[in-house]
């Protein structure tokens, strides 16, 4: 591996300039300095530009996230010089780059999704088009649109990053830029895009009176086990499945997958492992919400609805995904010292905590904060927005900014980061000596499992989050 | 054995038992094992004997197109109402950037008896003034002696247009007459509420139950309205005010910033339950369900609704709206007075699905005979 062909993420290394939390603590006051200040300029419905409306600010926090992706994991900065990414200052980057990410972000939603697809293609994509049907408003229309283009940055949030980190890039692994950058583009866009219609475009055919029977199939194939005609049903698993991709990125550090030592069976093993990961979650989470809030009651409009508790499923995995990007960028992955599987064991535990404090921070405090709604459940509450908009920043300033200004950046040999890849390569082996452990590990985790099942009702009985 | 292999292993199984038990046990028919059985509702609330309503306005607003236009422009559906410069309290400084304070600053010396001055005040400073309709019916419960208890359920938005409503069904000599016991204020939003004083002109005195989450502002334009009688704030939950008769207050995030509503159920003798609504931002099938769970009622029947049913109120439509209009049919309703905040649409879907909607005359701007419209009137038993 040549110098030239080492990803950018990959050849950097961050060092903190201060010893211990000031970095931390200083790159949390500016991001959050930034969220706050963004919030009320773009986001908050008492705020200047108001674009939570919700699907329209949605929609751009959602695209804003896959179109840095793109830019970082995908594409590895180019068009962007090797050399400018390397010597450029981190503010300059961070300005240059998150201009540039917002560029493509409005020409990929307003150009080609409502401005192409929306006008040769597919009307729900576009306002205008949207509007030709008689009765509906300029305000749904543009709604309506935002959801759908939204949907589709969903199905991209996951298959892309998973790609990356599950396939490794391949079969273009081997490629330059921008060969290897368009040719994931593409082949992860494809298949976002059927998914798409088997999940979402049934969701879009509903929205007309009388359903699209001729267009799209519905009611669609999911009703009777999801009990409702809506897609949130696949934006609870697909969202559980971003999540899931960047547990594994990150704290997870891959395993355990990555004890296949067979390239091509630990790729599909990982690509499949995050979907059955995410969907454990994702049943899961729709339970913990039935043994706190009771069954859901199909047709209910609010925390009983089939279709806003899944819905709140996929909220629910972004609340953990806030905590797991903290930790991995400004916690420098803690622990380290212990086995990998060990530390793994306790990130999750420490991201379980996180995320349950945001949870109910958010709940408490947002309406206020955010100007958000109160509640749990109204139809126009959508805390992934906010805690989307908290990760584009932290991602640009990790992934452009290069940590700044808790940490500076080194750069690591070609020869450093094959030595790195050696030495994980090594320590993630298995060893027949793990199995007694693995066995009583798992009963142990099948008890922690039905003793978390058994206390949820009497916490639910005892203990209320909003008044 | 290898203690750190066996830790490391265990370490493993712990995460790969607790996501598989997740995956096969969480949605597996085997967890209704820690699920709680719904329980029938026993509360006992007595009887009355029959139930008469009145459709005084249903129309909140004449244009959605006009209405929506000013949503989009002050920003979306979760901006404060009392900031979108919305009449009465205007500011003239356009939509969205409009305050209580200053809007009730320029009417509150006219109020309650100078609308007609305070209301022109309120065309020249507010957006869209003239498109401001309002909320309001007349119930009438007759006891099981024959007794009629009058209750008057929301004021509306427009003083104009609620003062002529309000005499065109007589509402203003029944308020002027002490006949009406109490009005219902079933939430805060501005249609159902800001036309206060088209009843505090003629009865400043009426007793006045409102959710116990009214915001500041609300509060405030209760006594700046010139109210002086009674307020009771209803809680979450069951609240009795007379035999046969609850209120029942909910506690639900609602847009334009408001929160909780309450409703109304009366228990029919012989007939069974007949639910009344405002708004219904709770949704149908909540206040429905609330009503299994906690009371019970005569022949174990869910027998009438009648409101705004708020499901497509502003002539938008999602896939989970028809989850509503599929599950509403297990509870076998018998007769449906909708309106308001129901939709063009949904009401529509209800007639196509084959639910008993009592048509209506279309009378006073009410756009379609699938709803209950202004003037018409319901009854329960026929």
């Amino acid at each position: 591996m040549a110098e030239h062909d080492i990803p950018y993420l990959e050849e950097r290394k961050l060092i903190k300039r201060w010893r211990g939390p000031l970095p931390m603590l200083a790159n949390l006051a500016l991001t959050l300095s930034i969220f706050a200040v963004t919030w009320w300029i773009f986001q908050d419905p008492r705020g200047v530009m108001r674009f939570y409306t919700p699907y329209v600010g949605y929609n751009y926090c959602r695209w804003w996230l896959i179109i840095l992706i793109w830019m970082a994991y995908i594409f590895d900065f180019w068009p962007f010089k090797k050399d400018w990414v390397r010597h450029a200052h981190p503010v300059q980057k961070g300005v240059v780059l998150s201009l540039v990410s917002v560029g493509i972000m409005i020409l990929i939603i307003h150009g080609f999704f409502e401005g192409v697809l929306g006008n040769t293609a597919f009307a729900y994509f576009n306002p205008a088009q949207l509007q030709k049907l008689p009765g509906i408003t300029e305000f749904y229309a543009v709604e309506y649109a935002a959801q759908a283009c939204m949907m589709f940055a969903v199905i991209a949030s996951w298959i892309s990053p998973a790609w990356i980190v599950a396939l490794e890039g391949r079969p273009w692994e081997n490629q330059k830029q921008p060969v290897k950058g368009l040719s994931i583009w593409i082949g992860t866009f494809c298949l976002s895009l059927v998914i798409y219609f088997m999940t979402m475009h049934n969701h879009m055919g509903i929205l007309y009176y009388p359903w699209q029977y001729f267009t799209a199939i519905t009611p669609p194939y999911w009703e009777n086990f999801a009990h409702t005609v809506s897609a949130n049903f696949h934006v609870a698993w697909i969202m559980c499945c971003t999540v899931v991709v960047w547990f594994m990125e990150g704290i997870w550090e891959r395993y355990p997958f990555c004890l296949i030592k067979t390239p091509w069976l630990r790729r599909f093993a990982m690509f499949f492992g995050i979907i059955a990961i995410s969907v454990s979650l994702c049943f899961f989470f729709w339970y913990m919400q039935e043994l706190v809030w009771g069954d859901a009651i199909r047709g209910h409009r609010r925390d009983a609805a089939p279709d806003w508790r899944w819905l709140h499923v996929g909220e629910t995995a972004i609340f953990f995904l806030v905590p797991a990007l903290f930790l991995q960028f400004y916690g420098g992955n803690w622990p380290n010292k212990f086995s990998t599987q060990v530390n793994v064991l306790l990130r999750t535990l420490i991201v379980i905590a996180g995320g349950i404090a945001v949870y109910c921070l958010y709940y408490k405090y947002a309406h206020f904060l955010l100007g958000t709604q109160k509640g749990f459940s109204h139809p126009q509450q959508f805390p992934m927005i906010p805690m989307i908009w908290l990760i584009n920043i932290w991602l640009i300033n990790w992934w452009f900014m290069d940590g700044w200004p808790g940490w500076r950046r080194e750069l690591r040999s070609a020869e450093e980061v094959r030595a790195g890849e050696r030495a994980i390569e090594e320590r993630d082996t298995w060893h027949p000596a793990m199995a007694p452990g693995l066995v009583v590990g798992i009963v142990v985790g099948v008890v922690v499992y039905f003793a978390i099942v058994a206390a949820l009702p009497w916490f639910s009985a005892h203990f209320t989050l909003v008044q | 054995m290898n203690r750190r292999e066996f830790v490391k292993g265990a370490a493993l199984g712990v995460g790969m038992g607790a996501i598989g038990a997740m995956g096969v046990y969480s949605y597996s028919p085997m967890r209704r094992a820690f699920l709680k059985d719904v329980k029938r509702g026993t509360a006992d609330i007595g009887v009355c004997k029959a139930v008469r309503i009145t459709n005084i306005s249903e129309t909140s607003w004449f244009d959605n197109g006009v209405f929506m236009q000013d949503v989009t422009g002050a920003g979306g559906l979760l901006v404060d109402q009392y900031t979108f410069n919305w009449a009465p309290f205007g500011n003239g400084k356009g939509v969205g950037k409009g305050s209580y304070a200053e809007g009730i600053k320029q009417i509150k010396p006219l109020l309650p008896n100078k609308l007609e001055e305070a209301w022109a005040i309120a065309q020249e400073k507010s957006v869209h003034a003239d498109n401001a309709g309002g909320f309001s019916c007349l119930v009438e419960i007759e006891d099981m002696d024959g007794n009629v208890t009058k209750y008057l359920f929301d004021t509306g938005w427009n003083y104009v247009w609620m003062d002529t409503c309000y005499k065109r069904e007589g509402i203003d000599t029944m308020l002027a007459n002490n006949e009406i016991k109490a009005m219902i204020q079933t939430h805060e939003h501005m249609d159902h509420f800001w036309g206060l004083p088209a009843v505090t002109r003629y009865n400043p005195n009426i007793h006045i139950y409102t959710p116990n989450s009214f915001y500041p502002e609300g509060k405030q334009y209760i006594k700046d309205c010139g109210h002086v009688g009674k307020v009771t704030e209803v809680p979450k939950g069951l609240h009795k005010i007379q035999d046969g008769v609850a209120l029942y207050g909910f506690d639900c995030p609602i847009i334009f910033r408001v929160f909780g509503e309450i409703s109304m159920y009366c228990n029919v003798k012989d007939v069974g339950l007949v639910s009344i609504t405002g708004c219904c931002h709770q949704g149908i099938i909540l206040f429905a369900d609330t009503a299994y769970k906690e009371l019970a009622y005569e022949k174990d029947q869910f027998y009438g609704l009648y409101g705004g049913l708020h499901i497509s109120p502003f002539d938008d439509w999602d896939p989970k709206y028809d989850d509503l209009v599929i599950g509403l049919k297990k509870w076998d309703l018998q007769k449906v007075g909708c309106n308001h905040c129901t939709g063009l649409i949904t009401a529509q879907k209800f007639v196509d699905a084959g639910y008993p909607v009592v048509k209506g005359s279309a009378r006073f701007r009410s756009k379609t005979t699938n709803y209950l419209g202004n003037g018409d009137v319901i009854k329960f038993p026929s």
